[in-house]
């Protein structure tokens, strides 16, 4: 370890147990290339000066060879620096490959202009919340187009490579908030706002968890209900916006007349939609097939409210009904 | 030293080389080596030029100047590259020195396929105009690399734009072809391969990197226009994004990266030639050369690191490329001997020469950072990679470009130039690259995205500096180009041998007669 003084003039702060890792091999390779650097070009300069070409010299000067045993050394230093770098940072290379047992599994969903961050109780987010002294560990995959998760302050660089998943793991030692960028050339995504890592102490942590575990806090029965329809995986089946997906979108479903297979119209009242999201091949729509995942057991009674408050919204007939409902 | 050419004689012959008695037509069609020599110069010096005035651009956001979409950054930061890249620095130094010492240097009236050459330059020129044309019509923001689902996503024209490259591509190869074969029958009675002057060997090998590199890629580029059309395929939307990845950068980081090769070559003859004392070591030049093509083909993965590579790929191509540090170290060494007790001329092209060893070796050593491991794994998606491929476009490939015109120019145009000036802008361009890009290289280590559109908080200052620096390499750059284009209206005749060399360039008149040694 040649210098680890002022290594912040080229790093960002140390947030993670990866930055001593990467920085002092840095730091190293750094002073003993730079003097490399400085020998060779120095002495060419200092040959420029000092053989100029004077009045009197032959028009041409004596062949001469190279001197075998300055260039072994030459050679020699340079092999030696060569090995050097390969071998300075092995450990840290290694390291960085094996994310410690029982890290917090955290799963990371990028598309273009957006993050996800998914924890073990299925919160999403869209910023990477981590508990200091706690290693986390990410599992990395792309919607669209291959991006690059970069934390330049945990010393973390991943690519995330479209129908590949790649990993990454790091444990903060400073709270705060580091910036994450995605590092790849679209519009969407660099025109969108940033995204961080936040790091927190544990108690603010645990209170951060249990805050989100209570999805109910702080926001209106709709709200959860849309909070539901994006981590419950019922986007993946029905739209917002009147496209059929798998199933009928939800926009204009709440009040409005179904037919089912079975032939027999029903009104999507509110005991419809309970039923339908608990038991859903009961009655199945038509035109539809019945592939709907059976909800019972994975809702309560006031999540599938906050759900139907949510379908409401969506619906030219729910606003009025959605007045009496509150 | 023998001077037998009378100045009479000199400028006839500079009126018939320079001057088209039977019009444009006459320099359309030509097949002479030193005129598609100077052709290629212009063309691809546009190209330069537009580059720079497209890099403007990104500078003038960084300053605060006025509001641009981020896609049009994008669309200019490709653009930039590809003009850098495939348009500059792999063909310039073939394309303008290679093409008019190669046959001078081995005692040939022409290349070994005169119409070839000209083909070569027309490729290069077609290509160049329809990547121009896209540029100015619908333009591609996909960055230089051609990223898998970012190619599908683009809106630009494309198709168009993969089959401007494939022409470059397609020069490329020509013109390596035409090199190889030139060498191997063009060589003048009792010539030996280990008599060629080191410019002739560095065009010789990186010729067989133009041959493999510039087929590869033009095919490479028709796949890929093709999945871009029909959205499946090879490249298509559901493609693995590391096939593209590896295959480009198979075709690419040779002829990129080892455009030191021929340039290695244009620095030792100019350095023995100013030194006036023949190499000190001719053969381990030579095997050090060799080497270097074969080691520019076995490391592409080393463009990979942080980029998808797997951590055991990693390991092995770190080895590969890091094999490179040996014969670096004997050329640099040979240099170094050549010039120690040499009877050295400090004239322009030792300033460039000087700048050459300082630009390559930079590209070499932050190549080394990138081939430990553990860096390579943290910096290979951020700036310091993109500082690393400036420093061999503006630094050392520009350089060694310069360092052989400023030798070579009297011998192109019979005319010299202002050696003052030309130190004065040396030095200006010296300066100003390494302030412009050593806080780009900071901008790396500090984990600032490679090819990012915004400036990221806290690396405002970096920029700033870096943005002063781009004005002295402009100005250097302005005041070198100038001097050496006045000369073309210039009176001041230059001698046959100005440097004593001993080469068979040196032999001919000044500019040299038609074919060249009769
Ligand atoms: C695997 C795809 C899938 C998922 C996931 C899914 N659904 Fe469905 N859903 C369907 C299909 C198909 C239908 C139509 C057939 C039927 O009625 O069973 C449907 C029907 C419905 C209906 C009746 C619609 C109408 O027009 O009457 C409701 C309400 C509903 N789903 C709610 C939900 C909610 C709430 C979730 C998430 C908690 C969810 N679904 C998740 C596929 C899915």
């Amino acid at each position: 370890m040649i210098g680890s003084a002022n290594l912040s003039a080229w790093f960002p702060e140390w947030a993670s147990t990866h930055a001593p890792d990467v920085d002092v091999p840095f730091f190293d390779i750094y002073v003993v290339s730079a003097c490399a650097l400085v020998v060779t070009v120095g002495l060419a300069v200092v040959f420029l000066r000092t053989y100029r070409r004077q009045d009197g010299d032959p028009d041409r000067m004596p062949a001469q060879g190279n001197n075998k045993l300055l260039l072994g050394v030459w050679v020699l230093a340079a092999v030696s620096l060569g090995v050097y770098a390969f071998q300075l940072g092995l450990a840290g290379y290694v390291a960085q490959d094996v994310a410690p047992y029982g890290a917090t599994e955290i799963g990371v969903t990028a598309r273009e202009g957006r993050w996800d961050f998914t924890y073990p109780d299925g919160t999403v987010t869209d910023t990477l919340r981590v508990e200091v002294g706690q290693p986390v560990h990410l599992t990395l995959t792309t919607a669209d187009v291959a991006q690059n998760l970069s934390i330049p302050a945990m010393r973390v660089q991943q690519p995330i490579l479209p129908g590949r998943t790649t990993e990454a793991w790091f444990e903060t030692i400073a709270v705060g908030s580091f910036p994450i960028h995605s590092g790849t050339f679209s519009a969407l995504t660099q025109d969108s706002l940033a995204t961080a890592v936040i790091s927190l102490s544990t108690a603010d942590y645990d209170a951060w968890v249990a805050a989100v575990g209570d999805i109910f806090a702080g926001r209106t029965m709709a709200e959860v209900g849309e909070l539901l329809y994006n981590q419950q995986g019922c986007k993946a089946c029905h739209s917002l916006d009147g496209a059929t997906v798998v199933g009928p979108s939800f926009k204009n479903v709440y009040g409005f007349e179904f037919l089912t297979t079975s032939g027999e119209t029903i009104t999507a009242d509110d005991a419809y939609i309970k039923e339908s999201i608990l038991t859903p091949n009961v009655s199945v729509i038509d035109g539809f097939q019945p592939v709907m995942t059976p909800y019972a057991g994975k809702l309560d009674d006031r999540e599938i409210e906050a759900i139907i408050e949510f379908l409401k919204t969506l619906s030219e007939r729910g606003h009025a009904a959605g007045q009496e409902g509150k | 030293m023998e001077n037998v050419t009378q100045p009479a004689d000199n400028e006839a012959l500079r009126r018939s080389f320079l001057g088209a008695p039977d019009g444009v037509a006459e320099w359309f069609q030509t097949t002479d080596h030193k005129r598609i020599s100077l052709m290629f110069l212009g063309w691809t010096a546009g190209a330069f030029l537009l580059m720079m005035i497209m890099a403007i651009v990104p500078i003038m956001k960084t300053l605060g100047g006025p509001g641009m979409s981020t896609r049009l950054l994008l669309e200019t930061l490709t653009y930039q590259r590809f003009l850098q890249v495939i348009a500059w620095l792999v063909p310039v130094l073939p394309g303008v020195l290679g093409f008019f010492l190669l046959p001078l240097q081995l005692g040939a009236a022409n290349m070994a396929f005169p119409a070839l050459s000209r083909c070569s330059l027309r490729f290069y020129v077609l290509g160049l105009v329809l990547m121009i044309g896209t540029l100015g019509t619908f333009p591609v923001g996909t960055g230089w690399t051609l990223d898998t689902q970012l190619s599908q996503l683009d809106p630009g024209a494309f198709g168009v734009l993969m089959f401007a490259l494939f022409f470059l591509g397609l020069s490329w190869f020509l013109t390596g072809l035409n090199f190889i074969v030139t060498v191997h029958h063009g060589r003048r009675e009792g010539m030996g391969f280990f008599d060629l002057p080191m410019t002739a060997w560095g065009f010789y090998l990186y010729g067989y990197l133009l041959v493999a590199s510039g087929l590869v890629f033009a095919i490479l580029v028709l796949y890929l226009a093709a999945s871009w059309v029909t959205t499946d395929g090879m490249f298509g939307w559901l493609a693995d994004p590391m096939l593209w990845r590896t295959y480009f950068w198979f075709a690419l980081r040779p002829v990129v990266f080892f455009s030191l090769i021929p340039g290695v070559g244009i620095v030792s003859d100019v350095i023995s030639g100013l030194a006036r004392k023949p190499s000190t070591g001719y053969r381990t030049m030579v095997g050090s050369l060799i080497a270097l093509t074969g080691i520019a083909v076995i490391s592409y993965g080393a463009s990979l690191f942080g980029q998808g590579l797997s951590p055991a790929g990693g390991l092995v191509f770190s080895f590969l490329s890091l094999l490179a540090v040996v014969p670096a170290a004997l050329i640099s060494f040979t240099w170094l001997s050549t010039l120690y007790r040499g009877s050295i001329t400090c004239a322009a092209p030792a300033n460039f020469s000087l700048a050459f060893i300082l630009h390559a070796g930079l590209a070499s050593l932050l190549g080394l950072f990138l081939a430990s491991p553990v860096l390579g794994r943290y910096l290979g998606a951020t700036m310091f990679v993109s500082a690393q491929l400036d420093y061999l476009v503006w630094g050392a490939g520009t350089a060694a470009l310069l360092a052989g015109l400023h030798y070579w120019w009297p011998k192109m145009m019979g005319r010299s130039y202002n050696n003052d000036v030309a130190r004065i802008g040396a030095v200006l361009y010296i300066f100003g690259l390494n302030l412009a890009l050593i806080p780009r290289v900071l901008m790396g280590s500090k984990g600032v995205p490679q090819d990012l559109a915004g400036i990221v908080p806290g690396s405002l200052h970096l920029a700033e500096i870096s943005s002063l620096g781009w004005l002295f390499v402009y100005c250097g750059l302005a005041v070198v180009a100038g001097n050496l284009l006045v000369t073309v209206w210039g009176k001041d005749a230059a001698e046959r041998n100005p440097w004593g060399a001993t080469t068979l360039e040196w032999t001919v008149p000044s500019p040299p007669p038609d074919d060249n040694f009769s």
